[in-house]
């Protein structure tokens, strides 16, 4: 269903280059000097201890944040030249769901729909709350569905436009059973259409699980990363975050 | 700032501080009396300089904001901040220095006059431009934030002056283009000395507060990178 | 495929944030109700007979606008808590549309608000301070039409401002009235000329001051809407 979805024209697969990327809060640098290559069409976990940077790096990946310096290019292109071309290619999943309490779960993704400039928002709205098992509460307020469907709501706001590249950021967090349930499935089927996909998360094993690669980052630097497929979690954890459980 | 620098500062300071105490002596001295305002009209020679300080900070305060945000440079944000408050404290003195005036020549404290209202006016949105820069949660987003406000401020002051001067206006008007200068010799002289004091007071300030306000960033670089080291 | 244009992305924005208070009605009712209370505060402040001897001409211009001013600022600041909630606000700075257009949808609709807003309170002032609305309807929907416009273009940008650094109504008043200073002198005036039977052609200086301010702003809020909202 979301394979022939229109508004996918363009062949290429981006790539993420990122180049010296750095992000300062005041002297402080949340994000330092990282330089990494993303691979297209497969899935990347980001680990790292507490204030390590995972999240600002996502959120620089996204256009959220603002480099103080280096580039970021997607698919060849950068923020600065064709904001508009890259940013139609992202979607991004936080633990904020970015919606409207106040407006009904349709309204809410067709309003996001619109935005992005679909040729048909309201029959993509329709076809995503069908998939997010939603259907029966489209005319409700975002407001009124549990934590768990809100969370399925909000994936499907950011998948509204059929991203290229998606990002998550800690989408595990505070899910119930079923909603991490679909997450999984969701991210999946990601995987399946060869989506880029880059995820922050505290779960090791589900990261692992879920990712073809991985990397590591401490104190604002890229230190270590590698391929996802027969690690253990234990050792993995073992081995990277020796000195975090010391401390 | 190196020591050639400080020097040079340093030199500033002192011609800065005999050329201050030669303005008073010709302002309180030299300076005949002005026939019909009596020795009150001395107040002109702060008054007046003191206002053009405080609108050429204004100005410098919307050029370095249109270029912080051009450039992002640190350098910039700084010449923003310090206009800004040099510019309030200027502003500051014209609303005091005004009065005591007004009082002496119309018998009132204040009154809505054109010029006096946009001073009151610009005070207000250079104090919220410094509001902004107090509750912003980090440097950088007060720098941006200021910015803006910056050149909102320096742009609305135009229109307020435009539509102040509309609504009400009796501010003495002693420079008239075309008009031949009505100020005795003495006058003049001291007149265009002290806006010359005062300009030079602005440029050192100017030069001070932005040192000691780089010196800041850098020491809170350093106790932050202390910090980073210790945990 | 780059995501909406420029002013269908505004317009959509508009109509989302004017479809979330048709159905919760939250703002315009907090809008009304508070201006009602204005209204009623101000006939209070003045007595009876002050009133009478005043007329609607000078009395009613004064205490519309500031009435309008106040309960403007009750709808910026909601207009911004709504993308706070869920930080949806950061959904609209990921999405592929020109930030310019985020500033001109969120003015767009605290406009049609404010005008929905005055569409009751203006009557309602007819009514309470007895001026005949219909015979001035015309000259009276202009002069309320061009203020309003600056005040909603304004009202946004700067509480975009005290949302960004978590503030609400009251740093939103200090920075707001201040900056539109001019263009509340302008809208009293032409309302108070408007409510004296003149043509719109003797204020057709103050309209300017209110055009002037309405497209600067205008032009200002869509450079650097950017600067306020990014992080």
């Amino acid at each position: 269903m979301m394979n022939d979805h229109p508004s996918n024209p363009d062949p290429v697969r981006p790539a993420i280059q990122v180049e010296s990327l750095s992000r300062r809060f005041g002297s402080r640098a949340a994000v330092n000097a990282v330089t990494v290559d993303i691979a297209s069409g497969i899935s990347t976990a980001l680990f790292g201890p507490n204030g390590a940077g995972k999240t600002t790096l996502l959120r620089l990946l996204s256009s959220a944040l603002r480099p103080t310096s280096g580039q970021i290019r997607i698919a060849g292109k950068s923020y600065q030249d064709n904001p508009r071309e890259i940013r139609r290619m992202i979607g991004v999943i936080s633990h904020n769901s970015y919606l409207y309490d106040d407006l009904p779960c349709l309204a809410n993704l067709e309003f996001f729909g619109k935005l992005y400039g679909l040729p048909n928002p309201r029959q993509r709205a329709e076809e995503l709350l069908d998939e997010m098992e939603l259907s029966e509460r489209a005319q409700d307020p975002a407001g009124t569905l549990s934590r768990g469907m809100t969370q399925r709501l909000s994936i499907a706001r950011s998948l509204v436009h059929d991203p290229e590249v998606v990002f998550l950021d800690e989408p595990f967090s505070g899910l119930d059973p079923h909603a991490a349930s679909v997450l999984r499935t969701t991210i999946g089927r990601l995987r399946e259409r060869r989506r880029t996909v880059v995820m922050v998360t505290h779960n090791i094993p589900l990261g692992l699980k879920l990712s073809d690669r991985w990397l590591l980052m401490n104190r604002g630097r890229l230190v270590d990363q590698g391929g996802s497929a027969g690690q253990d979690p234990e050792r993995f954890q073992e081995i990277h975050f020796r000195k975090e459980v010391a401390s | 700032m190196t020591s050639g620098q400080s020097k040079g500062t340093l030199a500033l300071t002192g011609l800065v501080l005999i050329a201050m105490f030669v303005a008073i002596w010709m302002v309180f001295q030299y300076v005949p009396n002005e026939r019909v305002m009596g020795p009150v009209q001395r107040i002109f020679y702060f008054h007046v300089p003191a206002a053009m300080i405080t609108f050429l900070s204004v100005f410098l305060l919307m050029a370095s904001s249109i270029t912080y945000l051009w450039t992002r440079n640190k350098r910039w944000d700084r010449i923003s901040l310090a206009s800004t408050e040099i510019g309030l404290m200027f502003c500051t003195l014209v609303l005091i220095t005004g009065p005591i005036w007004a009082k002496a020549a119309w018998g009132v404290w204040w009154t809505w006059e054109a010029r006096l209202t946009t001073t009151l006016i610009l005070w207000l949105l250079l104090a919220g431009c410094l509001m902004v820069r107090g509750y912003a949660q980090n440097q950088d987003l007060g720098a941006r934030l200021a910015s803006v406000l910056g050149i909102i401020a320096a742009l609305d002051v135009v229109i307020v002056y435009k539509a102040v001067h509309w609504w009400r206006g009796q501010h003495p008007i002693v420079f008239k283009s075309g008009e031949k200068n009505p100020l005795a010799p003495e006058m003049y002289t001291t007149f265009m000395y002290c806006i010359g004091v005062f300009m030079a007071l602005f440029l050192l300030m100017m030069i001070l507060r932005v040192a000691v306000l780089s010196l800041e960033e850098r020491t809170q670089a350093l106790a932050e990178r202390r910090t980073g080291e210790l945990s | 495929m780059t995501g909406a244009g420029f002013f269908r992305a505004a317009g959509v924005l508009a109509a989302k944030d004017l479809s979330i208070e048709w159905r919760t009605r939250e703002g315009l009712s907090a809008m009304v109700l508070f201006s009602l209370i204005v209204l009623v505060v101000f006939s209070f402040a003045f007595d009876l007979a002050t009133i009478k001897q005043l007329g609607p001409a000078r009395l009613v211009p004064g205490i519309l606008w500031t009435t309008l001013a106040f309960a403007g600022v009750v709808g910026f600041t909601r207009s911004f808590q709504v993308e706070a909630r869920r930080d949806s606000m950061t959904a609209l700075l990921l999405a592929p549309v020109d930030r310019g257009a985020l500033f001109a949808g969120k003015s767009l609709s605290n406009l049609v608000q404010l005008l929905l807003l005055e569409v009751v309170v203006v009557p309602l002032s007819a009514i309470f301070f007895g001026y005949d609305l219909f015979a001035i309807l015309w000259p009276m929907s202009v002069v309320v039409f061009l203020h309003t416009f600056g005040l909603a273009e304004m009202g946004t940008l700067l509480g975009a401002v005290a949302a960004k650094v978590g503030r609400g109504e009251a740093l939103l008043s200090t920075l707001l009235f201040p900056v539109t200073m001019p263009l509340f002198i302008s809208a009293v005036k032409c309302t108070n000329a408007v409510l004296d039977g003149k043509e719109l052609s003797s204020v057709s200086n103050w309209l300017l001051i209110a055009v002037g301010f309405d497209l600067l702003f205008l032009f200002v809020g869509l450079l650097t809407f950017e600067y306020v909202v990014e992080e």
